[in-house]
């Protein structure tokens, strides 16, 4: 036989390469950034003071006063990281004018500042273009930690505002901020439920579905295109799939007799983990993103729904009634190695954060509060304590900070908090209920 | 024998773990039970191919704003978190049973329904295991399970709108309503 050999030098080869692709494959950067924000914490500060004056347009008119705008919502982004302690709005750096700058520079250094964001933003048509540049405050030298551009088309300041934030998040911890995120949610301003996303922040409300029945259960796709849902605009709840940022038609997903609800998709976005009782009685499976194909997960004559990946793509967290009250399950991917991670209380909506390391759900014991434990079922702490009613948390992407419902002001909004359960602020104060928050990955 | 498999059981699973992560298309064998094929019997709504093409064929269960409630049948109404038929809620099947078999064209709908303190997807299985055990419970006293479809609206469709036990046991309830055969 004849082919073995150039098969096993070409598996030898390519082997070759992977390893040799492994060993010149750049570093992680190491923004200076880190240094400065670490030292900073080690010198017993909370946060890091930032000074963002206004931005200094370079060319252009600016009709609809980004050179505020943009410093004011990247100053709002990194005050909600609850990293950055904010000093935004001071007059502009001159365009160019190096020694007035440098003067700037140090007496923010003087006042405490621990860095500065200039930026210069240049408006031609409905395009802006920024460059930020990121000054070290705690080097005598007020050395530049960074400069980088950004351009949007249709001079849309708030994003433009957002990926800012976001670098410069990047530049002190090493992670990209979240302030490039949506949230999706079910919304009743119109008489019935419909779906809407809006920015991470509660901008830009935008209404998804028009189709006037009850729509559920929004989950992100692991690329932030599209959404999985549970729709009753064929009468029966059925699983589809929108794409808000793209004029696409709306998708159907399982339309099982039964109901075909809890989507979660896999972090690989090959399959969709769901909830289907077309066998009888509500069972977890999985849902071929690719052939459309279904298969079980779950045998069991109770409840079992709610499914939610490890970050891994190894293990699903779901409920089930099995054992009397609804409780916490994990099983690895292929349905087997069931274990119980919770056992007192009532516990529903298991979100499995980004970092692997804990399980937001919602726990009744007497009123529903919002909770964390470890996926070995160890250290389950409570985040929320009442009023009202707190439900339905899901993870920014970055795994530091949770949206959730509450009632506590009398209707369902929507809230945000730090894993800690502390930072809870109102997101939404809008008519009608907000319901089933889903925080976007950061978008493409 | 015994102890040789409980080792070689972790491998195995290893193993089918790995077939899984490359997308092998020979479907692993699975450790759990009672997979079934696609579009195997009771899959009524779900048929192979890639999902938004032509993955499921609804309109196979007539649409339920087709069906209107009739007089004769009452709802039947369950404890908290339960989905078992109470006796007395047994009685008022047996005569809603009555009825549908003196008037065996109509087709039934069976809505569950739950109270709004449990999460929504819970209650939406929470409203189709009340569902399901009204309809074997009606199955159990004669009508025929072909004429019964099922949809549960979890907490989305309450009766009532206050925050106590009274209105909560209104709500948690599971209802049949009717289409003309």
């Amino acid at each position: 036989m004849a082919p073995p050999r150039p098969l096993v030098l070409t598996l030898v080869l390519v082997w070759a390469l992977a390893l040799g692709g492994l060993l010149v494959m750049p570093a992680p950067i190491h923004s200076q950034g880190v240094d400065v924000f670490l030292n900073v914490m080690a010198g017993g500060s909370k946060k890091l003071n930032i000074v963002i004056p206004e931005f200094t347009l370079v060319a252009g008119k600016d009709a609809q006063g980004l050179a505020k705008k943009i410093p004011e919502v990247a100053g709002a982004d990194l005050r909600f990281s609850a990293l950055f302690s904010v000093v935004s709005g001071t007059p502009p750096f001159p365009a160019a004018d190096s020694e007035t700058t440098k003067g700037m520079l140090k007496e923010f250094a003087a006042s405490g500042a621990h860095a500065a964001l200039q930026g210069l933003l240049t408006l031609r048509g409905d395009r802006a273009e920024t460059e930020m540049r990121l000054y070290d405050l705690t080097n005598p030298d007020q050395r530049l930690i960074t400069s980088k551009r950004f351009e949007l088309r249709g001079a849309d300041g708030r994003r433009l505002a957002h990926k800012i934030a976001d670098e410069v998040v990047y530049q002190f911890t090493g992670e990209l901020g979240i302030a490039d995120t949506k949230i999706a949610y079910a919304g009743s301003a119109s008489g019935t439920k419909e779906l809407y996303d809006m920015d991470y922040d509660g901008a830009a409300p935008l209404r998804l579905t028009h189709n006037e029945s009850i729509n559920l259960s929004p989950a992100w796709s692991p690329d932030g295109r599209s959404l999985a849902f549970t729709s009753y605009m064929r009468g029966y709840p059925y699983l589809y799939r929108l794409f808000p940022f793209e004029r696409r038609p709306i998708q159907l997903l399982a339309g099982f007799l039964g109901i075909n609800t809890s989507p979660a998709w896999s972090p690989d976005g090959r399959f969709v983990a769901l909830t289907l009782s077309k066998d009888g009685n509500p069972e977890i499976y999985l849902l071929n993103m690719a052939t459309g194909a279904t298969r079980r997960l779950t045998s069991h004559p109770g409840i079992d729904t709610e499914p939610t990946w490890s970050p891994t793509g190894r293990e699903i967290t779901f409920i089930s009634d099995r054992t009397g009250a609804a409780h916490l399950f994990v099983m690895d991917a292929e349905g087997a190695n069931v274990r119980q991670l919770t056992f007192a209380g009532f516990n529903t909506q298991p979100r499995w954060s980004p970092k692997g390391d804990a399980i937001a759900y919602t726990s009744r014991q007497g009123g529903n509060d919002i909770w964390v434990v470890s996926p070995d079922g160890s250290n389950a702490r409570r985040l929320t304590a009442g009023p009202g009613s707190n439900e339905s948390a899901s993870w920014a992407p970055n795994g530091r900070h949770l949206v959730f419902q509450s009632s506590r002001l009398g209707s369902w909004q929507l809230f945000t908090m730090l894993v800690d359960g502390s930072e809870q602020q109102p997101l939404t104060r809008g008519a009608g209920e907000f319901t089933s928050p889903a925080w976007s990955p950061r978008l493409p | 024998m015994g102890h040789q498999r409980l080792q070689v059981l972790p491998i195995f699973s290893v193993l089918v773990l790995a077939l899984f992560l490359v997308g092998c298309p020979k479907r692993p064998a699975t450790t759990t039970a009672a997979a079934p094929a696609p579009g195997a019997p009771g899959a009524y709504g779900g048929a192979p191919g890639a999902p938004g093409a032509a993955a499921t064929r609804p309109g196979v269960q007539p649409s339920p704003r087709e069906f209107v409630a009739v007089e004769a049948l009452k709802d039947i109404h369950f404890d908290f978190d339960r989905y078992d038929i109470r006796p007395g809620d047994a009685k008022i099947l047996d005569e809603n049973a009555k009825w549908m078999k003196s008037n065996p064209r109509s087709l039934i709908l069976i809505e569950g329904h739950c109270d709004e303190r449990g999460t929504n997807e819970y209650n939406l299985a929470l409203g189709e295991r009340r569902a399901k055990a009204t309809m074997n419970y009606l199955v159990s006293r004669g009508v025929q399970a072909s004429r019964i479809s099922l949809i549960s609206y979890g907490k989305e469709r309450p009766v009532c709108a206050e925050k106590n036990e009274e209105c909560w046991a209104k709500n948690r309830r599971a209802r049949s309503v009717v289409k003309a055969g």
